[in-house]
């Protein structure tokens, strides 16, 4: 590996913190306020992407600005491991532009420059921590994201959106103070925080106590934005946010930004040996693997489709967690290519379910009986990620979790690779009855779902019958008339009869044989929506399946092999 | 120009009495001349300043007698710092109060008395000096208080000068006790007397507790720290400003130097009862303090006990007592003088604005005063210690110094007082942002009352001028870009705490 001295990764990161203040400067004109966060986003991708052949060949991009605090320079580093990431965040980050701007503009939003600018100031974060050349810059990063995610996470101003956003702050700002916390401790052991291929030689010499609270804090300070149980709540209660917030950040960028920052921890600040060693990595897999189970269980009872995916999203993560910390080569790579992987399935459907929001307002499963009719591109995008997302051949999913079940097995951890194979059904139960239900069945004709509607173990059944029929959508927030949901609803019951309601003003009987309510007819040459939702829809689903079928020849694979071989010697 | 030294504290007095004469004359000449005043003030400290912090403290002789009898005044890296931070945040609030008011001649002369008191506080190598020079702050600082208009402000300046006389004559107390061990007031004779006398002498004991009591007083750490919330609040949003920024800010440096100047590190680790009651009175300060900001519902006291809560961090750097933690500690010492001084000149502006002064009154202010809104939210997202800003550099200096020294309670507390700064500060930033004001017909008229109110106590109701918005916006600024060059500043401070903790 060779150094190379280039402004690139700052460039990388403060090209969309420009775009920040143009954004903000351009309010009153939102088509030139849309073409900076166009521009930046290109622009994004180009400089990252510029880097890749380099850094493929070996090369280390370098950016080293000076001392930040004693013995730690503010440095930003390009390697392999770091250009996956912002490789990933700025790829989709094009794409999320385009959709976000069908997005918010179909739903005639407001703060619309507020929404843009944060957007761009989260890209900015995250790439900083993506090329964070030790764990300070990493914190400093870490905490600027948090800080830039809140007013979207908040956008709505409804009391469920300042909730979720005290919420989000309380937790990751909590798990802000750990690493904050792990890092002290690294630096006062090793005195320094600098990444290192294979770990910091300091540390193993280490009072290995000391060792073991550091990457405790560590893991849990990262855990919080990984979604590691018991640390998730948070996430399925940020999904109060617009969809392409959901999509992006909180399936890709600020998620990935904590198991990013446990794979930082693993690889090249502990090393996947003294991890071994210290014996702390069979407890961090064995929380990932609980998590990854438990998530999928209580995906199945979501009603709600946003819920559903975002518990979703806890389970897939904790693969990624598990993988690393395993320990295996397989393992390794299978956690680290299921980064990209799972970006471009849970893009794709979190772009699908914000599509439906948007056209339809249906938000509720139960209420998206044969929408397929309605929405047909769509729903097949759906389809195929979700088939990744159980790990089916042919689609992204399967490849990364193969790797992750031979990296279970070689290493001897069987019940991980049971979990995961559980989990692999779980997945399939959650996600098909979506599928089925939007092709197989309509709105006069659908089959009960006793997981979803029945009161679980049936004994607590305090029944949420209410003698005047629930709520009716005009009797909630007063802010919600003029305010939109973006599919969400604060528990698994989904939203109840006010998206019955929604769903049942798109649904008539001309549309269906014989008079029966059904969706209208749209057919697939994307009358269904408008392109600056389909388009990113289906590019999201195209690259999974390029990722499922030729990995090799998709980037990523490549770069995370280079990134284990760095990290263990094995060649894989 | 030998006599910079004596110069920098007797300038502001001269000027002081300009203002008050030149005022008799010519009424409306207070606010020119103790501007031009505070600005050749910046160039002295400035000139002294470079002196300090390049080699051997600059000591100077008052008086011409020699050293264990006269005056001395020193100025080594910390209290250069502290005379140039005087310096500069008393321009910056004098920015700001050319409008905000108040504008009475008397009160720029006291305003430049109180920068006499503080600067002298700084320099002074002598422990009785230090006691004049604590006073002479003490009693501008409770006149500054009362130069509102309102009873309110009578009230406060009167609770202040109680409280503060009573630190004030435990300080002096202390000051006997140790004369009676030792027979000398010098600081550096009396840290080699005191020793002689032996750590452990119940006089020179008794003579710590007392002084670092008193010191507690004027810091205003928890439980003593009752005369801040109702001063800062009580007192217009100028005086708040400059109060907050600088008074407790200097008390704490004096703290510094009584610690490891007069009794030095070794006491600390012949009495570690000493160092526990310290670092008690940081974690109780830091914890109490900011669970108190939460519960507040008035901007300014919800920033008054935000200092009580800040300031336990500096004691926690003071009872840790290595390097890193005092560097840390002289960082935070400034970046909380500006952030917090900001944050009152800012909660001003809005209050002389939009009305603003409760926290329910905040809500939906990121629509109506961006800038204002702005500027509070990014001064105290400093605050809270989000990197890098200033306010997360001492932080990281202090936390890392207690686990240096292997003291994980404090260690802890530190760290997790990210988290309780946030609660407080969370809630205005929410409802800044995600919060539309409730248009109740109840709240329109207490919103009027507040304004009635605010006219009667500043003198205006005015819209902000320039100097308000330029001296918020640079505190903002100045929060964030500080971070970054803390770094030089610890470097440059290296020897002075070499040479405060050998």
């Amino acid at each position: 590996m060779t150094d190379v001295t280039s402004l690139r990764p700052i460039a990388a990161v403060l090209v969309s913190a420009i775009a920040v203040v143009l954004i903000l400067a351009s309010h009153r004109r939102p088509d030139l306020r849309e073409s900076w966060t166009l521009l930046a986003a290109g622009t994004k991708l180009g400089i990252v992407g510029s880097m890749v052949p380099g850094v493929l060949s070996g090369q280390v991009y370098v950016t080293d600005i000076g001392t930040f605090v004693p013995g730690v320079r503010f440095a930003l580093r390009a390697d392999a491991l770091g250009v996956l990431f912002a490789l990933l965040a700025s790829l989709l980050w094009l794409v999320t532009s385009f959709y976000s701007i069908g997005y918010m503009r179909g739903l005639d939003e407001h703060a619309q420059t507020r929404y843009f600018a944060a957007f761009a100031a989260s890209l900015s974060s995250t790439i900083g921590i993506a090329f964070a050349a030790n764990l300070i810059v990493l914190y400093v990063f870490y905490e600027l994201l948090t800080v830039a995610t809140y007013p979207l996470v908040a956008h709505d101003g409804t009391e469920e959106a300042r909730a979720a956003g005290r919420k989000y702050l309380a937790y990751t700002f909590g798990g802000g103070v750990a690493v904050l916390a792990g890092t002290v401790l690294v630096f006062w052991l090793t005195g320094t925080t600098a990444f290192t291929p294979g770990g910091i030689a300091g540390l193993a010499t280490a009072d290995p106590v000391f060792g073991r609270a550091a990457f405790a804090l560590l893991a849990a300070g990262f855990g919080v934005k990984a979604a590691l149980m018991p640390l998730h709540s948070w996430l399925p209660d940020a999904m109060v946010a617009p969809t392409p917030v959901s999509g992006l950040l909180h399936a890709v960028a600020v998620v990935k930004s904590g198991v990013f920052g446990v794979a930082r921890v693993v690889l090249d600040v502990f090393g996947p040996d003294l991890v071994g060693d210290l014996g702390v990595g069979l407890p961090l897999a064995t929380v990932a693997a609980i998590t990854l189970t438990i998530a999928s269980i209580i995906a199945l009872r979501q009603d709600n489709l946003k819920r559903r995916l975002a518990f979703s999203t806890v389970s897939q993560l904790s693969y990624i967690v598990l993988g690393l910390a395993v320990l295996g080569p397989y393992a390794l790579v299978g956690g680290l290519l299921h980064i990209p992987a799972h970006a471009f399935m849970k893009l794709t459907l979190f772009f699908c379910a914000g599509a439906v929001h948007v056209e339809t307002h249906t938000d509720d499963i139960s209420n998206m009986a044969g929408i397929g009719k309605r929405m047909p591109l769509t729903m097949t995008a759906f389809g195929v990620a979700s088939l990744g997302m159980a790990g089916i051949p042919l689609v992204a999913g399967f490849v990364s979790k193969y790797y992750l079940l031979i990296g279970t097995v070689s290493t001897g951890h069987i019940l991980f690779t049971g979990a995961l194979l559980l989990s692999g059904i779980l997945n399939i139960a959650y996600f098909w009855p979506v599928v089925y239900t939007a092709f197989f069945e309509s709105p006069e004709r659908d089959d009960p779902k006793p997981v979803v509607e029945n009161v679980l173990g049936g004994r607590y059944a305090d029944g949420e019958a209410v003698t005047d029929g629930g709520h009716a959508p005009d009797d909630t927030d007063d802010t919600a008339g003029e305010k939109d949901d973006h599919g969400y609803a604060p528990d698994h019951g989904g939203q109840g009869p006010r998206d019955r309601q929604e769903t049942q003003a798109n649904l008539h009987p001309d549309h269906g044989p014989d008079g029966k309510l059904a969706w209208e007819h749209r057919g697939w040459g994307g009358e269904e929506s408008t392109w600056f939702m389909l388009g990113p829809i289906l590019f999201a689903a195209a690259g999974s399946i390029v990722l499922g079928i030729v990995p090799d020849a998709a980037v990523f694979l490549r770069i995370v092999r280079l990134v284990v071989t760095s990290a263990t010697g094995v060649s894989v | 120009m030998t006599d910079l030294p004596a110069l920098v504290i007797v300038f502001p007095i001269f000027a002081s009495i300009a203002v008050l004469l030149v005022g008799l004359v010519r009424p409306r000449t207070g606010w020119p001349i103790a501007t031009l005043a505070s600005i050749v003030q910046i160039a002295i400290t400035g000139s002294l300043a470079l002196r300090g912090f390049n080699g051997d403290p600059v000591q100077y002789v008052v008086g011409g007698f020699t050293v264990p009898y006269g005056i001395e005044l020193v100025i080594d890296g910390l209290s250069a710092t502290m005379i140039v931070l005087v310096a500069v945040v008393a321009l910056g609030v004098l920015g700001y109060a050319r409008t905000a008011g108040p504008r009475s001649n008397s009160f720029y002369a006291t305003y430049l008395l109180l920068v006499a008191g503080l600067t002298g506080m700084s320099i002074t190598g002598d422990v009785f000096n230090m006691y004049v020079f604590l006073e002479i702050t003490g009693l501008t600082a409770y006149a500054l208080v009362a130069s509102g208009k309102g009873g309110r402000s009578a009230l406060a300046a009167l609770k202040y000068l109680l409280v503060g006389t009573f630190g004030a004559s435990l300080f002096l107390l202390g000051i006997g006790y140790a004369y009676v061990a030792t027979g000398t007031l010098n600081m550096a004779d009396l840290s080699g007397q005191l020793a002689a006398v032996g750590y452990t002498s119940s006089l020179v004991q008794a003579a710590f507790g007392l002084l670092v009591v008193g010191l507690f007083v004027k810091i205003a750490v928890f439980p003593l720290h009752t005369w801040q919330p109702v001063a800062y609040a009580g007192a217009p949003d100028a005086v708040s400003g400059l109060i907050s920024a600088l008074v407790s800010t200097v008390s704490a440096y004096a703290l510094i130097r009584i610690v490891f100047s007069v009794f030095t590190v070794d006491f600390l680790l012949a009495n570690p009862f000493a160092r526990t009651v310290l670092m008690a009175g940081a974690v109780v300060s830091i914890v109490t303090g900011s669970l108190l900001a939460v519960a507040q519902s008035e901007i300014k006291q919800l920033l008054a006990y935000s200092s009580v809560s800040q300031f336990g961090l500096i004691i926690g750097a003071i009872a840790v007592g290595n390097d890193t933690a005092l560097t840390g500690a002289a960082i935070h010492l400034v970046g909380h003088a500006i952030m917090k001084g900001g944050l009152f000149l800012t909660a001003g502006l809005i209050g002389t604005n939009a009305g603003s002064r409760t926290v329910t009154e905040f809500e939906g202010l990121g629509k109506h005063l961006p800038i204002g809104a702005g500027s509070f939210g990014i001064i105290a997202l400093a605050m809270v210690g989000v990197p890098p800003t200033i306010g997360f550099v001492g932080k990281w200096y202090i936390a890392l110094g207690a686990v240096e020294t292997q003291s994980w309670p404090l260690a802890a507390v530190i760290l997790l007082s990210t988290l309780l700064t946030l609660a407080y500060f969370a809630r205005l930033i929410e409802r800044m942002y995600f919060r539309e004001p409730a248009v109740t017909t109840s709240s329109v008229e207490t919103t009027d009352a507040t304004d009635a109110v605010n006219v009667a106590t500043d003198g205006t109701g005015t819209t902000p001028s320039m100097g308000m918005w330029m001296t918020v916006v640079t505190a903002a600024v100045l929060s964030v870009v500080l971070g970054v060059v803390a770094f030089e500043y610890g470097q440059l401070l290296e020897p002075t705490i070499e040479h405060l903790l050998s």
